[in-house]
């Protein structure tokens, strides 16, 4: 039994977080804000040349075989970062491929994947925005070329930077997943930004989509199971972005308490305030503890991995917006401009917070596992 | 980062498991002897004094066996060892401060619970601020003398012993005029009166000391060095229960489903309501998380890491999470929650807790935790000065030093 890191994994987590010091601060964020891409290349490519992009994909296709834990130790860095980038849509899709990928699928993305020549994303929700990979609307019907695809999609994460689209859609076989060219005729993109300015969502509206027969991931009809995973997996690595995100806020509020004077004392000195700061580290721990027994869980495919994905999406999503919202109380005022940076983080994880199945979803999930 | 149990402390578990089944005892034990020899089994069994070394008696154990044992008693809900206080935290003190003639003279039978034990400390007026307590132990040479009042003393009417924080030096600033020293309890100068709390059952005590005597040679560390004893026998005080508590609590959610499937609510079982789901879920929740978070101090206890000031997180953590948990299994109850007792024209709503006691019983105690052992608001002042660092607070009393 052990709870911490090993060496690997903590140089790792320092590299990233020198990594990101480095080329993502808060300035960077606040550049892309504009940019309508909304994503730097450079970084994207410095980030696949450090390995990050294939972390988890096998050695054959470029990748370092390594697991959830060490994607979720990079995804907390890139949270603490507010990274803004298609950098777990891209990773997620990827395993998907390959966990459901045939040969040629595998070729064919992986490994451009793996070298940032390529990104991918994943969409969830459909019209009602309803989490259950069951209750796919979008419809997928035979044609003599394949496939074509009808229906929305909405708030899929970056696919306007995607070179290929993973889309749940109901084929008469039953809920499939199909990988989608973005550039293909029938289908329209329209960009969606919400207060945080550096999460990019794109509806997609589908008029009979033609797509190759060979484009469906797995066998038609049996991607329930598969996107269950996925969202599960989303869902953690989710978990992990709104605890770096929480962290950054701690850090900033105590570092603010300890420097801030009122009536002739650092703040951080009365009780409101370190107690209130005290309550914020008890979540950003407990959401350490939640993450990465979730990681762990699913690397190991312990019996309560499910749970424990669930567990740490719903508590973390509480736990951040908690911790985010009181660094912007224990600021006062500044923390409420526009050129204080702490909006970037609180934001952030809001946006996080309604990806990958939202708190009630996953409460829904936590009761029936817990009920059985 | 591997949260699975090695092979040996799966196997230790599942011998322990045997041994439970083979000899837990099959009546409700009621008198202070029956509860003496089950401890005594207990411990020739290696189940009690794991932590402490073998030259004092102990078995040398891990922090994550001694769990494991806690963990498969609260599984089958045995009757706990006696003592919890000597030998968690006294003896601990003892072996860490204490004399050689200290150590042979009171380890062995505290472990086998010959000698019970109590805790002093607490007093009417020095309850979080601790440091101002005022009884008074006078040196008389070879013993001193001791005048003064403790509250809160658990086992107070059955202990035999106390370790007793007394005022040494009036004169001095507060935390340095604090001796440690071990207190008869069988004397005519000390009286203990039961407190009733308001769980209607009397666990605490007062104690009153009258001229009572205390030996020079049982005190602990030097004169006027009873403060940071007393910090170090705080320090013992969290840890090993880590994983027993949440099998507590996981047997309580269980206790919670059955009831929420019998009650209806417009014909439907409660469990059907999505309000109710949805307060479930967040309290499952919070409820694995504390396990996960019991894992994260076991792995550091394992490895050797005194969780120190971060050990304030846990408390913190568990016990606030039991006001919650306990408050909403009351709320979802509705009046059949209030039952001290489990009623039988009501059998069809098992109101237990799955502990001796109903969630009514639980959620009253629940109270009990953020005040115990360092209240929530003293733990978050422990937090912010030293895991974060925070400045310290401006007090009225550290201006006068």
């Amino acid at each position: 039994m052990d709870f911490s890191f090993s060496s690997d994994q903590q140089l790792l987590k320092n590299s990233a977080r020198a990594f990101l010091d480095e080329h993502c601060q808060p300035a960077t964020v606040r550049l892309l804000w504009d940019d309508p891409r909304g994503e730097s290349e450079s970084m994207w490519k410095e980030m696949a040349q450090l390995g990050w992009h294939g972390l988890s994909l096998p050695e054959a296709y470029g990748g370092s075989g390594l697991g959830m834990v060490e994607t979720a130790i990079l995804l907390e860095e890139l949270g603490r970062a507010a990274y803004p980038g298609p950098y777990w849509p891209t990773v997620l899709s990827a395993a998907a491929i390959e966990a459901a990928g045939n040969d040629a699928q595998k070729k064919r993305w992986l490994s451009a994947i793996a070298t940032g020549d390529a990104r991918a994303t994943l969409a969830f929700l459909d019209r009602d925005l309803d989490w259950d990979p069951a209750a796919v609307t979008t419809r997928a019907e035979k044609s003599s070329k394949g496939w074509t695809l009808s229906g929305t999609k909405r708030f899929v994460p970056w696919a306007h930077v995607a070179d290929v689209l993973l889309i749940p859609a109901r084929a008469p076989e039953g809920p499939s997943l199909f990988l989608v060219d973005p550039s293909g005729a029938g289908l329209k993109l329209s960009p969606v930004q919400g207060m945080d300015l550096a999460t990019r969502w794109v509806h997609l509206e589908m008029d009979s989509v033609p797509v190759a027969g060979d484009a469906v991931l797995g066998a038609p009809g049996q991607a329930a199971a598969l996107l269950s995973g996925l969202l599960r997996r989303g869902a953690v690595g989710a978990a992990a972005e709104m605890l770096g995100a929480a962290r950054r806020c701690l850090d900033m509020a105590v570092g603010y308490a300890k420097v801030r004077e009122q009536f002739g004392q650092p703040i951080g000195s009365f009780q409101a305030i370190r107690h209130k700061c005290s309550e914020m580290l008890l979540e950003v721990e407990n959401s350490h503890s939640a993450v990465y027994y979730a990681a762990w869980a699913l690397d190991a495919k312990a019996e309560d991995h499910e749970l424990a994905a669930s567990v740490a999406k719903a508590y973390v999503a509480d736990a951040s917006r908690k911790v985010c919202g009181e660094a912007i109380q224990v600021h006062g005022g500044i923390g409420f401009t526009w050129e204080y940076d702490l909006h970037i983080y609180f934001k952030r994880a809001k946006a996080l917070e309604a990806m990958y199945g939202d708190v009630d979803y996953h409460r829904e999930q936590i009761v029936r596992r817990a009920t059985r | 980062m591997d949260l699975n149990y090695s092979p040996e402390d799966r196997e230790f578990r599942a011998a322990t498991r045997r041994w439970l089944e083979t000899n837990i005892p099959k009546q409700e034990l009621k008198t202070l002897d029956e509860r003496k020899a089950w401890h005594r089994k207990l411990y020739e069994a290696g189940y009690v004094g794991m932590l402490w070394p073998k030259e004092y008696g102990g078995w040398g154990a891990t922090p994550m066996q001694q769990a494991i044992v806690q963990d498969e008693m609260a599984r089958v809900s045995a009757p706990p060892a006696i003592n919890g206080l000597g030998i968690g935290f006294i003896g601990p003190t003892i072996i860490v401060h204490g004399t050689e003639a200290q150590k042979k003279r009171y380890l062995k039978r505290m472990l086998t619970a010959e000698e019970i034990w109590c805790q002093l400390y607490s007093e009417p007026n020095a309850g979080s601020d601790l440091a101002s307590l005022k009884t008074r132990a006078e040196d008389q040479g070879d013993h001193f003398v001791v005048n003064g009042q403790k509250i809160w003393t658990s086992s107070g009417p059955i202990a035999d012993w106390g370790i007793l924080l007394c005022r040494t030096d009036p004169k001095v600033p507060k935390h340095r005029g604090i001796s440690c020293v071990l207190l008869n309890m069988r004397q005519p100068g000390v009286e203990v009166r039961p407190l009733k709390q308001i769980t209607g059952s009397s666990l605490f005590s007062e104690v009153f000391m009258t001229n009572a005597r205390a030996d020079k040679s049982d005190l602990i560390g030097d004169v006027n060095g009873g403060w940071a004893i007393a910090q170090t026998t705080l320090g013992f005080e969290r840890g090993g229960n880590a994983l027993g508590r949440v099998t507590r609590y996981v047997t309580a959610f269980n206790q919670l489903v059955k009831a929420t499937k019998e009650l209806k609510r417009g014909g439907k079982p409660l469990i059907d309501d999505p309000a109710v789901r949805a307060r479930m879920g967040r309290i499952y929740a919070d409820l694995e998380v504390q396990r996960y978070a019991a894992l994260r101090v076991l792995s550091a206890l394992q490895k050797g890491d005194a969780p120190g000031a971060a050990s304030s997180i846990t408390k913190l953590s568990y016990t606030e999470f039991e006001k919650r948990y306990y408050e909403l299994a009351l709320e979802i109850l509705g009046p059949f929650g209030q039952l001290m007792v489990a009623r039988e024209e009501f059998e069809e709503v098992d109101t237990s807790s799955g502990e001796p006691g109903t969630f009514a019983t639980a959620f009253l105690w629940s109270r009990a935790g953020t005040i115990y052992s360092g209240s929530s608001e003293i733990q978050k002042n422990i937090i912010g000065e030293r895991v974060l660092g925070l400045p310290k607070e401006v007090r009225a009393d550290r201006l006068k030093a």
